[in-house]
């Protein structure tokens, strides 16, 4: 995974100043958090359903090596392939070795979020593959050479116009001469150009939303219908897939899909949901020769061994990201990873290494509406708490934020000094501010006053106020 | 891997009684909370059907199915289209050009058999063998799909029972249609159709 969070405080504060990035995560937001909040006051078992979403995701989890042996079996029973990645490198080698087993040219793609994570495309183009996501919005990112900025809406952060002027550079060389206008024109021109490719593939490759143990099959969600012809005009169809990816049966498949089109687009459900089950059969008119399963580690077991495996339950909807006020204000480039928001911050610690997503674990403010939202109640805040926590034993907080915090601790352990302080300070500060009401600058908080005014403050601290209260009642 | 999700997992052996459970589990999948339906299941469909963009039509008997499909067709021009090998046995008239192998490129419309309707959702699922090609599903522009009203059930699980109980071989493909195909990549406007489907017309067999 091309991981660039390194850079998120610059990013996010380019991002905050786009205009246009922040009309497209305005409209996600009134649009997207409507529609599930609709979807779910329309269901009342929306409840029960999380609370059984999320036990069955762990007791999958909890019996991970017999669901899967008994997944392979059923793959293997059918005439499919499954292949087991420890890590990114080992994923692309063994679909590098599909694809030139079966001479593959090209490659057509429906949207897989593992297959970015493991940079599977750069991995098959260095091979001289022409490599093609179906997904519409996947298409045009991959034409601007861009990451997804959204799991399930990648393109949120482009604009009509930028896609017309896209296209009408790129699809040229297919007859298109003049510029698309609108976005039935341009998703038109994607609609025939991708028709000739899906015929044209030798391999297809697809994500999964779920894989069942019971009958050792996939199954994608889309709206498009482009997954489904990819996987079933290409000669040779690769899976890829996470570990957790996996539950027992279709009857549990059931009620995740219920939680899944619900959390993610605020719909009951979305207009194909596909099963595929092994190479075609005898008689078959069409479908693939070959099925393979790629099933990928890259830092799963680690997950599964401590205290973050309750983020292995992650169906991967979205909804978190579309309620977090961080990931609305700053967009998901800016969290430099395939998986952006609260979840890729607590993803792409695992996956990419802590000294390389340092930053993540702080873009959040501990609001906990993730939390709230999650179709599989995964505790979200106490995960980045958690990583916060790493972070400071592992030595990666230094310099002033570990003197200042180390400071507060001290104090915070001291409540009578703490109360003293506080009193003395708020005192202090109230009379300074009192002629203007707010501080455009304050010792020691630059990082705030540079992009706000802080209030002065007024009356007293939280524990006389709080004090007073009580003795009233 | 196998060794290491052990290890990640404690490395504890499974008792005989927690292997029997996983085992009673997977031969009876436990079915989870589900929306209760209080309308009656054909009624349902329709109704949810036609939210999800659906056509729907109702005919007596499949002696009806050609007649159908004809009114959906130019009458200015031969009919054109792709017909599932399920149903070639229906007196197709034979100066129109059928094609009953798999989808072509250029697909204007194909008439298919569903193996069941799920109340819940308003959606049709369609299976892959010998002779339901799944490309027919995807590449028409127009989408014909024929359902018995006696394969209407309410819920998904009903038809992974159903599929259970047949024995033989997990079908390759089992698609779950529910409307035609669309995207809102694009500036977030929906668009119709993306890859697939214009648009979805069911005809609801009374028998």
């Amino acid at each position: 995974m091309a991981v660039k969070t390194l850079d998120f405080h610059a990013r996010a504060s380019k991002a905050i100043t786009n205009e246009s990035l922040q009309k497209s995560f305005s409209n996600l937001k009134s649009g997207f958090v409507a529609a599930r909040a609709r979807a779910v006051a329309a269901l009342p078992e929306f409840e029960a359903m999380r609370e059984a979403g999320a036990a069955i995701k762990d007791h999958t989890l909890d019996n991970l090596d017999f669901y899967l042996e008994r997944f392979e079996a059923e793959v293997t029973k059918r005439g499919g392939k499954v292949h087991w990645a420890a890590d990114a490198e080992e994923a692309r080698l063994i679909i590098r070795e599909i694809c030139a087993d079966v001479g593959a040219k090209t490659v057509v793609k429906g949207k897989s979020m593992v297959s970015e994570e493991i940079g599977l495309n750069e991995a098959l183009e260095a091979e001289g593959l022409e490599v093609l996501e179906t997904d519409a919005g996947e298409y045009i990112v991959q034409l601007a050479k861009e990451a997804p900025s959204h799991i399930v809406m990648p393109t949120v952060h482009k604009t009509t116009e930028d896609i017309a002027d896209l296209f009408q550079e790129h699809h040229r060389a297919y007859g298109f001469s003049e510029r698309a206008h609108d976005a039935a024109e341009l998703i038109a021109q994607v609609r025939t150009l991708m028709r000739d490719k899906y015929f044209a593939a030798d391999v297809g490759i697809t994500g999964a939303n779920f894989l069942i143990a019971e009958t050792g099959s996939n199954i994608i969600v889309t709206n498009e219908g482009n997954g489904d012809l990819s996987c079933t005009l290409a000669r040779v169809h690769i899976v890829t897939a996470g570990i957790e990816k996996l539950v027992p049966t279709l009857n549990d498949a059931s009620v995740l899909l219920r939680l899944l089109a619900r959390s993610a687009l605020g719909l009951e459900t979305t207009s194909y949901t596909t099963l595929s089950t092994g190479p075609r059969r005898p008689g078959d008119l069409d479908g693939p020769e070959q099925y393979h399963v790629v099933l990928v580690d890259n830092g799963r077991t680690k997950m599964l061994a401590g205290a973050f495996r309750p983020m292995l339950r992650c169906i991967r909807c979205g909804a978190c990201m579309n309620h977090c006020p961080v990931y609305l204000s700053v967009g998901g480039h800016a969290y430099g990873s395939v998986y952006p928001g609260p979840m890729g911050s607590v993803l792409t610690p695992m996956i990419a290494g802590h000294e390389k997503a340092k930053e993540l674990p702080h873009a959040c403010t501990l609001n906990g509406r993730c939390q709230q939202v999650c179709p599989v109640k995964i505790p979200l805040p106490d995960l980045l708490r958690r990583l916060r926590h790493d972070q400071w034993e592992e030595g990666f907080i230094k310099g002033k934020a570990r003197w200042g915090i180390s400071l507060w601790s001290w104090l915070a352990a001291r409540p009578a000094l703490y109360r003293i302080l506080t009193r003395l300070g708020i005192t202090v500060l109230g009379i300074a501010g009192r002629s203007r009401g707010s501080f455009t600058r304050l010792p020691l908080a630059g990082g705030w006053t540079t992009g706000r005014d802080m209030p002065a403050p007024q009356g007293t601290t939280f524990h006389a106020a709080w004090a007073k209260r009580k003795k009233r009642a | 891997m196998l060794t290491r999700i052990r290890a990640a997992l404690g490395n504890r052996p499974r008792s005989k009684g927690t292997l029997a459970a996983l085992g009673e589990r997977m031969a009876r999948p436990p079915i989870g909370p589900r929306p209760q339906l209080t309308d009656d299941p054909v009624s349902r469909l329709v109704a949810k059907t036609q939210a999800n963009l659906f056509s729907v039509e109702r005919i007596a008997s499949l002696q009806m199915l050609v007649p159908a499909v004809r009114a959906l067709l130019p009458e200015t021009a031969v009919p054109d289209i792709s017909v599932a090998p399920a149903l070639k046995h229906l007196g197709w008239p034979s100066d129109w050009s059928i094609n009953f192998g798999p989808g072509r490129r250029t697909e204007n419309l194909s008439v298919t058999m569903a193996i069941a309707g799920i109340a819940e959702t308003g959606s049709v699922v369609l299976r892959s063998d010998p002779a339901s090609p799944t490309t027919l599903n995807f590449l028409p522009d127009v989408h014909v799909i024929v359902l018995r009203t006696e394969d209407v059930v309410p819920y998904p699980e009903d038809v992974w029972a159903r599929l259970r109980s047949k024995g033989g071989d997990w079908p390759r493909t089992v698609n779950i249609v529910a409307g035609p195909s669309r995207t809102a990549d694009v500036g977030g406007i929906i668009v119709r159709p993306a890859h697939g489907p214009k648009s979805v017309h069911l005809i609801l067999c009374e028998s």
